[in-house]
């Protein structure tokens, strides 16, 4: 076998080993004994590799620097039919706002974040924070010192992303549709309270 | 007695003024205050029954809109403009459209995490593997600094695989014992023990259904009449016999 072939091989078995915790680059190469470039590109042969071959269950994906192995998108839903009540993870609205505040404008104080929104956001905060999503990193200079937030490593895996840099871009201020649901909500609420409107 | 139920109705004023400006197919940009304000106040006066923990900033914004509509109302002083090029007459309501631009961005984001969440769920990984029983792993890596959400990520991973040790299907079954069934077990024993046994004795089970299902058995062979409880004293124990 080539000295490449070797180290993909060993790649997709140290990536196996560390399963959902995965590995960064910096310790594949330690463990390749290799430089990071040589990792990287073992890392592109590897995915390459799965992503060619539709007989592959399992594909390389990077969430919040670490390289780890994942089922395939499609699969997904055989995958489901193992468990017996699929239940999606689901996040409140304020949740989602409050973590999109963050993840765009950190480091931010809570003050910020309720400002934004125009309404408080502690409780959302802290669960947000006891999820282990956001956490503490640091203080602001000035009054109160308050509590500076940002989004940590486990954020980046929960919803995909490479990196910060990966989060899609804010939407410019071209109009936009808002989803029905409240609109269906009103409309319910109108009926129940029957309140008129011109 | 009352109820209590909680709607997640809008995630405070901005969303609600933003829901408005939709329905209402405003342009942002260009708000009617007078009817956005009415329309505003009319649909928190309708909420009031819903009893808003977050009423008061409601209400904030309310003062708000009043107050733009109200400044818009004020003529403009053309000769001040005029001569002071510079100093713009800026648009009231130039601060209250800002807000609400940038909550919509905020708001489509959340949005756009929900989904990428929904993608990164279809990627099914396992939890790794556990080298202890070959040896201490080598720590390539170590961070500097632990804090106490390392501590909190931590806890929650554990608790994460305690769920996954769970088995993956757990399914309830029934005792699939039926009266009938108990009612012959009890005469088989009846039989081996010479014809009477004490009543302790046919509990020899734990579960509660089966304890549970004795006894109804053993009520059911007393009114067939097969077989017999009698008890010396108070207190003392029921002695079960073949009739």
């Amino acid at each position: 076998m080539d000295s490449k072939g070797r180290l993909i091989g060993m790649t997709e078995s140290f990536l196996f080993v560390a399963g959902e915790e995965g590995l960064t680059l910096a310790q594949l190469a330690a463990l390749l004994e290799c430089d990071e470039q040589q990792a990287q590109q073992v890392l592109m042969s590897l995915q390459t590799a799965y992503d060619a071959d539709d007989t592959r269950g399992i594909t390389l994906k990077i969430y919040g620097g670490s390289y780890r192995l994942v089922t395939k998108s499609e699969w997904a839903d055989a995958i489901k039919r193992m468990l017996e009540d699929p239940k999606p993870v689901t996040f409140t609205q304020a949740a989602l706002e409050v973590l999109a505040i963050i993840a765009y404008k950190q480091p931010v104080t809570r003050i910020e974040v309720d400002d934004l929104r125009g309404v408080k956001s502690e409780r959302a905060l802290s669960s947000l924070a006891g999820k282990g999503f956001v956490e503490e990193v640091g203080r602001m200079e000035g009054p109160g010192r308050p509590i500076l937030y940002g989004t940590t490593a486990f954020f980046l895996d929960r919803f995909g992303l490479k990196s910060l840099e990966d989060m899609p871009p804010l939407s410019l201020d071209e109009e936009q549709e808002v989803s029905g649901d409240t609109d269906l909500f009103m409309t319910k609420f109108q009926e129940a309270f029957s309140i008129t409107e011109e | 007695m009352s109820y209590s139920v909680k709607l997640e109705a809008f995630e405070g004023p901005l969303d609600l003024l933003l829901h408005l400006i939709n329905r209402l197919e405003i342009d942002i940009y260009d708000i009617p205050m007078a009817e956005l304000t009415q329309q505003y106040i009319e649909h928190l006066y309708a909420m009031r029954v819903l009893q808003l923990d977050e009423l008061s900033e409601y209400l904030v914004l309310a003062a708000t809109l009043l107050e733009v509509k109200s400044k818009m109302l004020l003529p403009v002083n053309e000769e001040e403009t005029l001569i002071d090029d510079f100093d713009y007459e800026e648009d009231p309501r130039e601060e209250l459209i800002s807000k609400l631009i940038e909550y919509r961005k905020y708001k489509e984001a959340a949005n756009s995490l929900r989904e990428s969440a929904a993608h990164r769920d279809e990627h099914f990984t396992k939890e790794p593997e556990d080298l202890l029983e070959y040896g201490e792993p080598l720590v390539t890596e170590t961070e500097d600094q632990l804090n106490v959400f390392d501590l909190i990520g931590a806890f929650q991973k554990m608790l994460h695989r305690k769920k996954l040790k769970l088995p993956l299907t757990a399914s309830i079954t029934k005792s699939e014992q039926s009266v009938g069934d108990k009612m012959s077990s009890i005469m088989s024993k009846l039989e081996l023990c010479g014809g009477e046994c004490e009543f302790h004795a046919l509990f020899d089970t734990s579960t509660v259904p089966e304890l549970v299902l004795t006894f109804l058995s053993l009520l059911e062979l007393m009114k067939l009449q097969e077989v017999k409880v009698r008890q010396s004293n108070s207190f003392e124990e029921l002695l079960i016999s073949l009739t």
